[in-house]
């Protein structure tokens, strides 16, 4: 790895991951001073269960707890308003992401508009310049958890705000949270974390510090993503899934966000369906364009994906095709085991023709616009891969 | 901080691979961010003034200043940061009096940050005088012990000098009070620092036996990290990144010692290996080095460059399979294939004695293989064998055995030292399996 250009690394949130690691929370937060947490988690079941298993976490720890258990995928800025003003009555001094996706982008906002003390929150720009130290936020993403929980960018409505500032202090893995409930929950929590973990691993500017994080979320996933979807409630499995997607974040944090990433985003904004889904779409299309080209190291993907006997035996020529034809291999056993649940194309995934013309629309506007538009033409009927 | 042990050897997987561990509980944290680079010195202004500050109080020792590294950074910084208040006076042992000292400094010039631009002892000082001028204190030791600090610091800029010890990201300050005989320990994360500034630049001028010895605390640092009992899947991974690079590249530093790209990738791999001991904790190497170092005087890196090779024998019935995984990043692949599965945790202890062998030569002799080498200023034995009981009975009273996968007492320390000592591979059937 040549490291000469020089590099820049932060991963600016603890871990806590396994056992009672959200009855540790009042312990971790009396460490910062902080006794009147916010707590904001997902509408529905889900988001109520995860608030269940806090507050008997929060039991006698004589700490006052505030709840918002209403985030719904419409949130926006509107919201975050109205809980900033929540937050200065309570006297709030953390913030708690519960249940990782829109909770977590809403809690990430939220710490920006209350720190910046902001007279109006729907005013807040991504380019609000942050010079003060925000309030400590904690995220304990639960089953589906895409990892960007701990990651800089918080996405509301069509803006996406991005700091380091706006990355938690901790992100607290607990297995009550973990398990999930449905196959396609757990395979999209999971490739999201994949794809964007592959997307970290192969850029050119490396740093072993990123690379810690992204060979470490690679293996995870790859170990336990089959486990966890034949069976959501495996502890072990669905509680590595939950690390992978925590490193995950780190490690894109450190990185410049990849095509896999910007597709998946933008069918999630404009259509709700889960970004791994997408990404398992279009990652063999990608990664095949990049085995073709020649393009990013995805020779650097074989040993995490592959383990170290296979690595060491694999000719260093041949190990890009082997890690390619590896996770292509990897993505089609879980289509086989989740069916239409994991839709090969968009067609398949029931996007009609108007909100594909929508979604070009917004890609078009990207630098590598003319890419990504082609990616999702290729996704749209189910054709298969090019050869590299 | 609570913590769980990672288990002992773990079960070969589907199609021949060892899954990655997960503990049942584990905790990881290094907020540091990493600025790495042959001019990392220069955007120190940047992370300054994003951090609200322009006056640091640069916090060294004579050694560093006398180097001319002190105006290699100061060059660096130019005029866009008042960076012109150095304390260089920080003395080789920690002393609470100049913590306390060059607290008073700090307020007196109206200061808003610290560099500490050094080793282990000024990183230990600088954090110490961040406490004392953050918490608007009067003496240190009101904040003895961990929980004592719940809120950020002042902004610290960590520059090693060294690239070994670590002390640029880890939690943890110990400062001496001699007056009182004491040795005060300070964790907290708060004591992290804000960055570290890893540039080439700082290590071009140190000489190859000191290169060799702190590039080996460094190897015994991801070494141990890796087989002791609290590792942790990313603790992991800094340590497999660092044990490879560091393997590679520091027989190149010691024999080049202007070698830019060596002398980076040594202080990215010391930094890596102090984020993975420094979560993961350290065992028996770290526990003997100790009292080695305390009973006879002697360099920690040289302590531990030794007796690493004999902390992997000593547990090697438990943690082989492990130690085994260390193989391929040191060696690669060639290596790797040619050593059957069950003798690959032996190559690893084999070569890390010849990683010794090789900086002894390259240090004309300096960098001792084996206790008896090690010699003072005046070429006389520092560890005479008559001392070996003594260091063994110290050795009782640190707690990085608490770690360590094997457990120890007197006979295994004596055991352990007395092979080191002579420089004779450890003869494992005597080693007790608990």
């Amino acid at each position: 790895m040549d490291l000469s250009a020089g590099f820049v690394f932060t991963c600016p949130f603890k871990t806590n991951s396994g056992n009672k690691a959200l009855s540790h929370l009042p312990v971790e937060l009396a460490g910062f001073n902080a006794a009147r947490p916010l707590v904001v988690a997902s509408a529905g079941t889900e988001g109520q269960k995860a608030v269940r298993i806090l507050k008997s976490a929060f039991g006698d720890s004589g700490m006052t707890l505030a709840l918002f258990d209403n985030v719904t995928q419409a949130a926006d800025l509107g919201l975050v308003d109205h809980l900033k003003n929540l937050c200065l009555e309570k006297k709030v001094d953390a913030v708690i992401a519960l249940g990782g996706g829109k909770a977590a982008d809403v809690a990430k906002v939220l710490n920006l508009a209350v720190s910046l003390k902001t007279p109006d929150a729907r005013q807040l720009l991504p380019e609000t310049p942050i010079r003060v130290r925000l309030l400590p936020l904690v995220v304990a993403p639960a089953a589906g958890a895409d990892g960007l929980e701990t990651s800089r960018f918080a996405h509301l409505g069509r803006k996406v705000f991005s700091s380091e500032s706006l990355a938690p202090v901790l992100a607290v893995l607990d297995p009550c949270l973990a398990k999930g409930k449905s196959s396609i929950g757990m395979a999209a929590a999971g490739l999201a974390a994949l794809g964007r973990a592959v997307e970290s691993h192969i850029q050119a500017d490396q740093n072993p510090f990123r690379k810690a994080y992204s060979f470490a979320a690679i293996r995870f996933v790859r170990e336990n993503l089959p486990a966890a979807v034949a069976d959501p409630g495996n502890r072990k499995a669905s509680l590595a899934l939950l690390n992978a997607a925590a490193m995950s974040g780190c490690a894109f944090s450190n990185a410049a966000a990849g095509r896999l990433h910007k597709l998946g985003q933008v069918f999630y904004d404009l259509l709700g369906i889960p970004q791994g889904v997408i990404m398992a779409m279009c990652l063999p299309h990608i990664l095949g364009d990049y085995l073709k080209e020649g393009q990013y190291d995805l020779a650097a993907l074989f040993q995490p994906l592959a383990g170290d006997d296979a690595f060491a035996r694999t000719p260093a020529g041949k190990r890009a095709e082997a890690a390619c034809d590896l996770l292509n291999r990897f993505l089609k056993e879980l289509q086989d085991a989740l069916g239409k649940d994991l839709p090969k194309s968009l067609a398949e995934a029931g996007v009609p023709g108007y909100r594909k013309e929508e979604i070009l629309d917004v890609l078009g506007a990207d630098e590598e616009g003319r890419y990504l538009c082609g990616i999702v033409e290729r996704v749209a009927n189910g054709r298969p891969e090019r050869k590299g | 901080m609570r913590h769980c042990r990672a288990g002992g050897q773990r079960k070969t997987g589907k199609e021949g691979v060892i899954p990655m561990l997960l503990p049942d509980y584990y905790e990881f944290c290094c907020r540091v961010k990493i600025v790495a680079g042959h001019d990392a010195l220069g955007k120190i202004p940047d992370l300054l003034i994003e951090r609200g500050a322009k006056k640091p109080l640069i916090v060294t020792d004579k050694g560093v200043a006398g180097a001319g590294l002190i105006d290699i950074v100061s060059r660096a910084i130019g005029d866009r940061v008042a960076a012109g208040l150095i304390a260089d006076d920080v003395p080789p042992d920690s002393d609470l009096r100049v913590v306390n000292r060059l607290a008073r400094l700090y307020r007196d010039n109206a200061c808003d940050s610290l560099l500490a631009v050094g080793g282990g002892s000024v990183m230990d000082t600088a954090k110490g005088v961040n406490i004392v001028v953050s918490e608007n204190a009067d003496d240190l030791m009101a904040f003895s012990g961990a929980g004592a600090l719940n809120r950020h610091l002042k902004p610290l800029i960590a520059v090693p000098t060294t690239a070994g010890t670590g002390s640029e990201v880890t939690q943890v300050a110990v400062v001496k009070d001699h007056e009182k005989h004491l040795k005060m320990a300070f964790t907290s994360y708060f004591l992290l620092p804000d960055i570290a500034v890893l540039d080439s630049r700082m290590t071009l001028t140190m000489p190859p036996f000191i290169t060799a010895m702190t590039g080996m605390d460094a190897m015994s640092h991801a070494v141990e990290a890796y087989y002791c009992l609290q590792k942790n899947p990313l603790s992991d991974a800094h340590a497999r990144a660092a044990v490879g690079m560091i393997y590679r590249q520091l027989p190149l530093a010691a024999k080049n010692p202007e070698d830019r790209d060596s002398r980076l990738a040594m202080a990215v791999a010391a930094c890596l290996a102090g984020i993975a001991f420094s979560n993961s904790m350290v065992g028996l190497v770290h526990n003997l080095g100790h009292a080695t170092g305390s009973v006879c005087g002697v360099p920690h890196g040289l302590c531990m460059a030794i007796l690493l090779p004999y902390g992997l024998e000593y547990n090697m019935h438990k943690r082989a399979d492990i130690m085994a995984e260390l193989l391929l990043p040191m060696a690669g692949e060639e290596v790797y294939l040619a050593t059957p599965a069950e003798r690959r945790a032996e190559k690893v202890v084999s070569l890390i004695r010849g990683l010794n062998e090789e900086l002894h030569a390259v240090t004309g002799g300096r960098h001792a293989r084996c206790l008896q080498e090690i010699r003072d200023r005046e070429g006389k034995p520092s560890v005479p064998r008559d001392i070996l009981p003594e260091i063994a009975r110290a050795a009782l009273l640190d707690g990085a055995s608490i770690y360590n996968p094997e457990d120890t007492d007197y006979e295994d320390n004596l055991l352990v030292l007395e092979a080191a000592w002579e420089g004779k591979p450890l003869d494992r059937t005597r080693v007790k399996k608990g």
